[in-house]
Order: structure tokens, then C-alpha cells, then sequence
């Protein structure tokens, strides 16, 4: 209930007590059930910007930066958005934070309880992306999303596989993948690459992400110049990073703007 | 709604009589065409590949169409996280009632199974535009069109999704012969059929920015399901 | 329900070989209710000169007028025969004096140069934005409709026969997937010694 304004005239006789009508609604008597219903993400708090992902001769690579943004706010400088699920599995999420930290414990649980049955099977990215898929769209039913576009990439029977999912159930696969602000500015950057040449080496495709990730750092308002990438090839899943990529501000000086 | 008793001491601190409210869509449009025609003993049924939200391109390579059965094929476009569920519930669906009947379900029962699937969730409804073709119980070509709760019915040809409009009236002239007076009414050939979802598709990718990439044409006979892929303008 | 869909109309131009073609539906409806069937919305502004004006109805007439009334001007002016780019740019201009307070049409210009005799097509939108092609333009309810037809059934260099054919099937198939226009068509075949103006035998429903 609002509380009585200074233009609300009616109601002036009554500042500080009571509001007509509301004679049992004390301020600080209130018990969490009285403070609504039951509470659902339908705005992000701590937020995570784009992730990137593409797919190179024999395995994929992952990429986002460690910013926390508490909306324009630059937050937390060290958040890791990227996930290491086993030798052939990872994923990274944008979004928010909190939310991709619940999704992070329940599949570390599902390993681990996976690991427990010791039947030799566990988690293969394309299960985990078809897992990932019904656990948003069913959030998204639900009313209570899980404020995440999540990229999901590993290898699978020698086939590098790349998946995307977002929060309201939205799936599929590609050879490049990109969220928020990098699908408008680097999956042009990506798609570019890849139509000159399909099949990249390894090196190729980490300095085409960091080309990315550098233009995404001089456009993306809420990106850091500090990121992770993942990797996977036959030899296993390896997260690196902290990186940072080198950049140039020298066009800044032939801007008169700072010159003023 | 209580006020926080915290910030009942500061002055001047207030909420207003509603809390901000972040706007939540469960749906999205995620666009493609998807069209079908029954012919004699044959069906055809296409779609294109390409997979948008908004002014963006998610992949160039998803087919909105899914073969259910060896003479069922169903195209479904809308909101891709229903297209996703719908198919696995119904591939699903279909995987119980073999194991059941120890036969394949045909087309007629795909399609009445189909709207129950739909009206099941009347008041939450799957965004999605379902066409089923086929080859009927008699071997005959059918095509059954959906609305997105379930209403449906059997029909020669019928185009769904973004650019239905601009398909369906040119259906309407070149396959059901309508504003032409005096022509036989041959029919249509399986050859015919396919030049013609190829022409209609190239003229739906000029106009329609959800309609491009690739088609995906799927002629089902007798003998099983031939599918060709087609490009068409990529921009 | 918007206001430019109050009363239905499908309003098509197109270009062949030395000749060009206007056609349009011939209702008049409000919202689902069908008023008339003889409602005109292509109107003659010269020899070889013709503009379909889809939209509101009301708004069709007084701009319909109100360009006669300024073309006239012109040409007693000028002591010639407008010319279909400027008569282009008049109706822009009209359109554009009411940008925050628009008539609510869209026209629809075809013609032949009164000189040259080379065919112009064009087509505006409710503020005067004008656009010119090499193909067909379209307006009106159904303009989905019609750009599917026409994109499929137009070719370069159509004599007038078969542009007559092309332009006939293309708006009649296109009005019968809409629900508010229709119920009859018109068509004028615009060539350099004659104008040749058919009724279409069209769906009434």
C-alpha cells in the first residue's frame, strides 16, 4: 500500500499514522508472506554481457568476459561466466549472475551424483544442451525464468558441437554463436571468418575471438577488457584467463572532443 | 504491498503505489514459412532454414520441418521453444503408440492427436503454426493446417507463417485454379508441385526478411519421403 | 483497428512494354459491413496520367480533389500536360503539408511521360514519402497479398495484353484473401495512343 503524499490532500490529516482503511497495516509488522508473493527473477541483478562461442577444425572455443554489471554499474570485476563440465563438455552463460551461479551448483551436483552411479556415463554436450533447454523452457512456463542466454560446446563423438539456449526456451546449434551484444557485434565478425574459411585451426579461432572480444570492448558499454575462453579438443576441456587483449585508444587524440 | 520498514526512516524515501515492473514476454517470434500440398499420391511439404529474432539471424540452418512418421511430415513455425516442445511431445506420442499398436499412426490420427496436443493448452496456447503432409489411410495426398489451439481441418494446399500471405493467394491461382475461367483443371504433377514451392518461396524471400537462407522440400510417396534442398537469397 | 483498414481497398500499378497499368478493387465498406460496390478509387489527372488512393474514404475524395484542383493550376500555368514525376511531387508536397495531421492514404501514381511516352509508376505513403520502381507498386489492405502475386507473376517488357492478364490475376487473387476489399475490380490499360478501362467479373463475397 503507498504511503500518503504531500499532494495527496485527503490524506494529509493522516501523515505518518495509519492510511484510512489499512488501520491494521503497521509499518515493520509485516512477515515475509505479507511482502508478496513468492519471488521470480523477472528483472536481472547482477548481469553478465555477451558470450561467444565458435566452432574450429576439431573443437570449439568459448569466450566472455568478468564483469559483474549491477545495471550500468561495473559491479564485480572477477566474475568467471564460463563452465568446465567434464573433458568434453563446457558452457557459459549471460545474464544474470545469480542465476547462472543456481544452474553452475545443480549441474556440478548432477555430475557429481553422475560420477557416483559409475557406470562410465556422463554428461555429453548435446545431452546437457537438450537437459538445459527443457530446464529453461520449463522455468519460462512456470512464470520464473532463469534470466540466462546460455552457450553450450564441447565435442561429441569427434564432432565439435556449439548450442545456444535463452531464457524463454529459444535452442539451436550453429558454428558461431553469440548473445546479447555480440550477436550485433561480433557474430557479423564471426560469420565473416567462417564464410572465407570453414574450417579454422585452433590458433585462428582464438585470435578471431580475441578480435571480437576487442571490438566488443570498445562498443559494449558493460564488457570488460578481462575474459576467459574455453577450450575443447580431443585432448580435453580447459578453461584460461584471465586475458587481456591488446587495444589501442590512439584514434581517441584525433577526436576533438577531448581535446575541449 | 508493505513498505520495507528500513526505509520508512529515511525521508523523503518512497515507493510508489507499484513497483516498477519489468516486462516478461514468454513468447517470441522467431518467423519462417512453412507450406504444403497434397497432389494424387504424393505430398510436398517445405520450408525454409532460416531461424530470426527481431533484426537478428539466429542460424541459417533450421529447417521447420519434421519427418514424423515415413509418410507424415509436419511443418511447424512460431515461437521456437513451442516448435522445440511440440515436436518432441509428439514425437514422443508417437514412439508410445507404436510401441502400443506395433504400426506406424497415420495421418488423419497425427492430425486429430495434434489438435488435442494444441487445445490441451487453450489458455496458455503453444505459439505455433502446425501443417501436416502427407498420404492419407487410401494413399492419397492430404494436408491438414492448424490454428495455434488446435482448430483444424483438411485441405489441397496451404501455406503458414510469416510470409502465408504473400504464399496462399498464389496457391489459390496456380494450384486451385481460382480467377480462371475455361482452363481444365489438370492435375497437379510432382514435378509441378515442387517448381511451384520453389517459385512462390524465391518470391516470399524478396519481401518477407523472416523468409530466406534455404528451402527444405520433402516429397512424400508411397516409396517413402525424397528431400531436396533449395538456396534461396541470403540477405 | 487501424484507421487506414476503416474501409478496405487493394490498389495495384504496373509496368510493360511502353504501357503501364492501375487497377483497384471497387468497395466500399465499413469495417466488416459492405456499402457499395461501385466505389471509385482510381481517378484520371491527365491523358495518360492515373492515382489509385487507398485508405480512409473520406480522405481518398478530399485528396482526389484536392490534387485536381492544383494539378489544374499547374497546367493553366504552365500551358501543359503535367508530367507523372511531377505530379509525384505535387502529391508529396500535398500529403507532406498535413505531416502531423495526415490524410489517411496511400496513393498509387501510374502513367506514360506526356513527351517521351515512357511509363512511370510510383507509389507514397500517408506523409508523402515517395518511392519509384521498375516493376509494380502496391497499396491498400491487402498488400501482402498483392506483393506475393506480383512478385510472382510480373516479368519485364509484358505487352499490354499480357500485362492486362498479369495485373487482373494478380489483384483479383490477392482480394480474395482479404476480408475487407474486393466485391469487383477495375483496371485501365495505359498505352501511348489509348487508355483501355475494363470491369472485372470478380468473387461478390
Amino acid at each position: 500500500m503507498a504511503l500518503p503524499t504531500e499532494t495527496d490532500m485527503s490524506l494529509e490529516f493522516w501523515r505518518n499514522g495509519p492510511t484510512p482503511g489499512g488501520l491494521y497495516n503497521f509499518p515493520g509488522q509485516g512477515t515475509s508472506t505479507k511482502m508478496g508473493p513468492i519471488k521470480k527473477t523477472l528483472s536481472p541483478m547482477v548481469t553478465g554481457t555477451s558470450v561467444l562461442g565458435v566452432k574450429f577444425d576439431g573443437g570449439i572455443i568459448l569466450a566472455a568476459d568478468m564483469l559483474g554489471s549491477y545495471g550500468s554499474l561495473a559491479r564485480f570485476m572477477h566474475c568467471p561466466r564460463l563452465m568446465k563440465v567434464n573433458d568434453s563438455t563446457v558452457m557459459g552463460a549471460g545474464g544474470d549472475y545469480a542465476d547462472f551461479q543456481y544452474i553452475k551448483s545443480v549441474i556440478e551436483q548432477r555430475v557429481i551424483d553422475e560420477e557416483c552411479m559409475n557406470d562410465g556415463f556422463q554428461y555429453t554436450p548435446k545431452s546437457l544442451f537438450s537437459w538445459l533447454t527443457r530446464i529453461m523452457y520449463n522455468r519460462r512456463s512456470r512464470f520464473n525464468p532463469l534470466w540466462n542466454t546460455i552457450v553450450v560446446g564441447g565435442l561429441q563423438d569427434g564432432e565439435p558441437f556449439l548450442g545456444y539456449v535463452d531464457k524463454i526456451g529459444t535452442a539451436f546449434k550453429a558454428p558461431s554463436v553469440c548473445s546479447g551484444y555480440g550477436a550485433y557485434i561480433a557474430q557479423p565478425i564471426l560469420r565473416n571468418a567462417l564464410e572465407k574459411q570453414p574450417n579454422l585451426t585452433e590458433q585462428q579461432a582464438k585470435e578471431l575471438i580475441d578480435q571480437c572480444l576487442t571490438v566488443l570492448h570498445y562498443r559494449d558499454a558493460r564488457s570488460l577488457n578481462k575474459y576467459q575462453i574455453a577450450i575443447v579438443t580431443k585432448d580435453g576441456a580447459r578453461i584460461e584467463g584471465p586475458i587481456s587483449s591488446a587495444t589501442n585508444w590512439d584514434i581517441a587524440e584525433r577526436v576533438g572532443f577531448f581535446d575541449e | 504491498m508493505q513498505m520495507d520498514p528500513g526505509l520508512h526512516k529515511g525521508e523523503g524515501y518512497q515507493y510508489g503505489p507499484n513497483p516498477k515492473q519489468h516486462y516478461f514476454s514468454p513468447y517470441s517470434m522467431n518467423g519462417g514459412t512453412v507450406l504444403a500440398i497434397a497432389g494424387e499420391d504424393f505430398a510436398v511439404v517445405a520450408s525454409d532454414t532460416r531461424l530470426s529474432e527481431g533484426f537478428s539471424i539466429h542460424t541459417r540452418d533450421s529447417p521447420k520441418t519434421y519427418q514424423l512418421t515415413n509418410s507424415t511430415v509436419l511443418g511447424c513455425t512460431g515461437f521456437h521453444g513451442d516448435v522445440l516442445t511440440v515436436t518432441k511431445l509428439l514425437e514422443a506420442r508417437l514412439k508410445m503408440y507404436k510401441n502400443e499398436h506395433n504400426r506406424q499412426m497415420s495421418t488423419s490420427a497425427i492430425a486429430a492427436m495434434l489438435s488435442t496436443v494444441l487445445y490441451y493448452r487453450r489458455f496458455f496456447p503453444y505459439y505455433v503454426y502446425n501443417i501436416i503432409g502427407g498420404l492419407d489411410d487410401e494413399g492419397k495426398g492430404a494436408v491438414y493446417s492448424f490454428d495455434p489451439i488446435g482448430s483444424y481441418e483438411r485441405e489441397a494446399y496451404r501455406a503458414g507463417g510469416t510470409a502465408s500471405s504473400m504464399l496462399q493467394p498464389l496457391l489459390d491461382n496456380q494450384i486451385g485454379f481460382k480467377n480462371q475461367e475455361g482452363v481444365t483443371k489438370v492435375p497437379l504433377s510432382k514435378e509441378k508441385a515442387v517448381f511451384l514451392v520453389k517459385d512462390v518461396f524465391i518470391s516470399a524471400a524478396e519481401r518477407d526478411i523472416y523468409t530466406g537462407d534455404n528451402i527444405m522440400i520433402h516429397v512424400t510417396t508411397k516409396d517413402g519421403t525424397e528431400t531436396e534442398v533449395f538456396p534461396l537469397r541470403r540477405d | 483497428m487501424s484507421i487506414m483498414s476503416y474501409n478496405g481497398a487493394a490498389i495495384m500499378a504496373m509496368t510493360g512494354k511502353d504501357c503501364v497499368a492501375i487497377a483497384s478493387d471497387l468497395r466500399f465498406g465499413i469495417q466488416a459491413q459492405t456499402v457499395s460496390m461501385n466505389f471509385q478509387k482510381v481517378f484520371e489527372m491527365g491523358p495518360r496520367l492515373y492515382i489509385g488512393l487507398a485508405g480512409l474514404a473520406t480522405d481518398v475524395q478530399t485528396v482526389a480533389q484536392r490534387l485536381k484542383f492544383r494539378i489544374n493550376l499547374y497546367e493553366l500555368r504552365e500551358n501543359r500536360r503535367i508530367k507523372p514525376k511531377t505530379l509525384m511531387s505535387v502529391v508529396s508536397n500535398l500529403l507532406y503539408e498535413r505531416r502531423f495531421g495526415p490524410y489517411f492514404t496511400e496513393p498509387v501514381i501510374a502513367g506514360l511521360d506526356p513527351k517521351t511516352g515512357q511509363p512511370f509508376i510510383a507509389s507514397l505513403d500517408l506523409i508523402g514519402c515517395p518511392m519509384i520502381t521498375e516493376d509494380f507498386v502496391v497499396s491498400g489492405t491487402c498488400s501482402e497479398q498483392m506483393y506475393g502475386m506480383c512478385e510472382s507473376l510480373w516479368e519485364p517488357d509484358m505487352s499490354p495484353e499480357v500485362l492486362f492478364e498479369a495485373i487482373s490475376q494478380a489483384l483479383l487473387n490477392a482480394v480474395d484473401r482479404d476480408a475487407v476489399s474486393g466485391w469487383g475490380a477495375i483496371v485501365h490499360i495505359i498505352e501511348k495512343d489509348k487508355v483501355t478501362t475494363k470491369t472485372l467479373k470478380a468473387r461478390m463475397d
